[in-house]
């Protein structure tokens, strides 16, 4: 092999790892490395998850059910449009726990498909604006719901 | 030894940083002022946060600064590196502790606003190890600085390792829309535009500008700090050789 | 090439000899697993959900330790010199010796590996994905190694100095190597996205270490 094709062949190897380092990041991007799943993601599995998982989504409106017994335990429902699930926790919940509003609960599910959370976290989106603006939004029907 | 660009560079920055530090200064205190004012007074609280989305003032600016300050040290390292400017060595080294204080206050106002917020100081998820892994990258890169007494050898191997690091900064960017990240997507820079607030995004930009006038003002101080340390161990190091050869006694032979 | 081979072969064999480094990581590997099994106690329940990044932190501080010796030793006999003087492609002599530093520390780890893991109660669904982590990963931790190491070349007792600079950039394989013995033991959707991004790793290692390698090395010589 000369010095011309030397080079060549390196020049060959470098794209080849390139291509393929590129290739295999974007394949797993496309994939989920999820720091959570939605419901629908759970659905979707085959066997569910024995260890604990994370579960994001909205809480469904008119879903949130205080225990007459204990004010600290709570049920809701979490969903992604497509499908949901019944999560209970006991515990604080964060300021900005609310019905419409997006959360991430961690814990692991009962054999009933219930989740048993063990951490609620809620999620804020990336819209800003004064409350007054919001509520003339909804007023003049030009809210755009940010769930997503 | 010294070549003639290296003395009549730094000579040249003197006069400018001379020139232009007052006005940083000047700046980053009215904006710092102004900022703060409608940040804290002048500004609406938030439809879902209410008034905790005021954190957002110190927060954002501070991870914003966290990574400008981690590509300007990458750009100053490769000029540094390609053209062996010394100056450029010396932009790259003091814009590090910078960097890593703004890093630092990012993580920090972001753990007290998580609280409130998400309802956990910390959580692993993409935006924030990424972030503290950007903090540990400016704390690798000091490292290596103090750890190498020639200050040539120094700045190059350095420049290497901030060159290395910069892969971190579109991982950073890019986490919350690559991965399901508990931390919210882009909300300034983004295609379609800001989906902040006007008179949220008042304070928040005399926030940036206030901010980058304190890091203009602190890099300018800093590198003339490092200068003059630089020209005084100069002149101790030629003021030994001199008194060595000039005193050839015994003792000092044997110190030496 | 064949260059290239003889540098890999002798290193490897120096490593193996007596005093050499190799089993010192393997040694080092074992006893992290010993005494963290031995903090944690009884409770195997807990163990075996931890097992997977247990050994993958425990082979990546094995590594670790190991770094400040893949130049050490040709520097301190002059044979670094006459190496970056006479390579006419010193990224390839970087890559040959981080592959020798795998050969002789990265592949014994995951050999003892499955050993280790009946110590840590690794469950039976997790020895395939905790291999093949390993085995995607620790080529990557070897590059990343040879190049932090190049940096500190030229320092006495760099191994902390080593450390602090290569911790960041062990980061992301620790995370989607664990990552992925963690999914792949629970039959999770993760495990087949987080071995890519393993691999995407390390092979962008392969890439750019080198390179960084060599230029750390000419800065540290001249």
């Amino acid at each position: 092999m000369n010095k011309k094709q030397k080079r060549m062949g390196m020049i060959v190897t470098v794209l080849a790892i390139a291509g393929l380092a590129v290739a295999l990041t974007l394949t797993a991007l496309s994939q989920s490395v999820a720091y959570f799943y939605t419901p629908s993601e759970l659905q979707a599995l085959a066997a569910p998850p024995a260890s604990t998982i994370r579960l994001g989504g909205l809480v469904e409106d008119g879903s949130v059910n205080y225990s007459e017994a204990n004010s600290a335990s709570v049920s809701f429902t979490v969903t992604d449009g497509g499908a949901s699930t019944i999560v209970s926790y006991e515990g604080i919940l964060p300021d900005l726990f609310r019905e419409g509003q997006g959360v991430v609960v961690q814990g692991s599910l009962d054999a009933d498909g219930l989740l048993v959370a063990d951490t609620v976290l809620a999620k804020h989106d990336e819209n800003y604006m004064p409350k007054e603006l919001a509520d003339a939004l909804k007023e003049q029907g030009r809210w755009q719901d940010g769930s997503d | 030894m010294a070549s003639i660009s290296e003395l009549a560079n730094p000579q040249r920055f003197e006069g400018l940083a001379q020139a232009v530090s007052p006005y940083a200064v000047g700046v980053a205190f009215i904006t710092l002022v102004a900022g703060l004012y409608y940040a804290l007074f002048n500004s609406p609280a938030d439809y879902q946060q209410g008034e905790s989305v005021r954190i957002m003032y110190v927060h954002v600016p501070a991870a914003w600064m966290a990574m400008f300050c981690y590509s300007s040290m990458a750009i100053a390292s490769a000029v540094g590196f390609i053209w062996k400017h010394p100056l450029a060595d010396v932009a790259a080294k003091e814009t590090a502790p910078i960097g890593a204080g703004f890093t630092f206050l990012a993580l920090f106002t972001g753990a007290f606003w998580g609280k409130p917020m998400w309802g956990a100081w910390w959580v692993w998820d993409a935006r924030l190890t990424s972030v503290l892994i950007l903090l540990f990258l400016y704390l690798g890169y000091m490292a290596l600085w103090q750890a190498i007494p020639d200050k040539i050898r120094a700045a190059r191997l350095a420049a290497i390792l901030a060159i290395v690091g910069f892969v971190n900064v579109p991982i950073i960017k890019f986490s919350v829309d690559w991965w399901n990240s508990l931390h919210q997507p882009a909300s300034i820079l983004r295609a379609d535009g800001p989906t902040i607030d006007g008179s949220m995004l008042t304070p928040l930009f005399l926030m940036i500008a206030a901010y980058m006038a304190l890091f203009t003002a602190m890099l300018l101080q800093s590198m003339r700090n490092e200068l003059v340390a630089r020209r005084v161990a100069r002149l101790d190091m030629a003021a030994d050789a001199a008194t060595s050869t000039l005193v050839e006694t015994p003792s000092a032979a044997s110190q030496s | 090439m064949s260059a290239l081979a003889a540098i890999i072969w002798r290193d490897v064999r120096l490593a193996f000899r007596a005093g050499g480094g190799a089993l010192q990581a393997v040694a080092f590997f074992a006893l992290v697993v010993v005494l963290f099994s031995l903090a944690v106690g009884p409770d195997i329940a807990l163990m075996r959900k931890i097992a997977g990044p247990v050994l993958w932190t425990a082979a990546l501080l094995a590594t670790l330790i190991s770094l400040d010796q893949i130049w050490r030793a040709d520097r301190e006999d002059g044979s670094l010199d006459i190496i970056v003087e006479t390579s006419d492609a010193l990224p390839l002599t970087a890559a040959a010796k981080a592959a020798a530093h795998w050969f002789s520390t990265g592949l014994p780890l995951i050999i003892a590996t499955p050993i280790l893991g009946v110590i840590l109660n690794l469950p039976a669904s997790a020895y395939v994905p905790v291999l093949m982590s390993l085995a995607i990963g620790t080529p990557g931790l070897s590059l990343i190694g040879a190049f932090a190491s190049a940096l500190a070349v030229s320092l006495p007792r760099a191994n902390l100095l080593i450390s602090i600079i290569v911790a960041p950039l062990y980061a992301p394989i620790l995370i989607f190597g664990a990552g992925a013995s963690i999914a792949g033991a629970a039959g999770a959707a993760q495990y087949a996205p987080n071995l890519m991004l393993l691999g995407a790793a390390t092979l962008f290692a392969a890439l750019f270490s080198p390179i960084a390698s060599a230029a750390a090395l000419r800065s540290n010589l001249d």
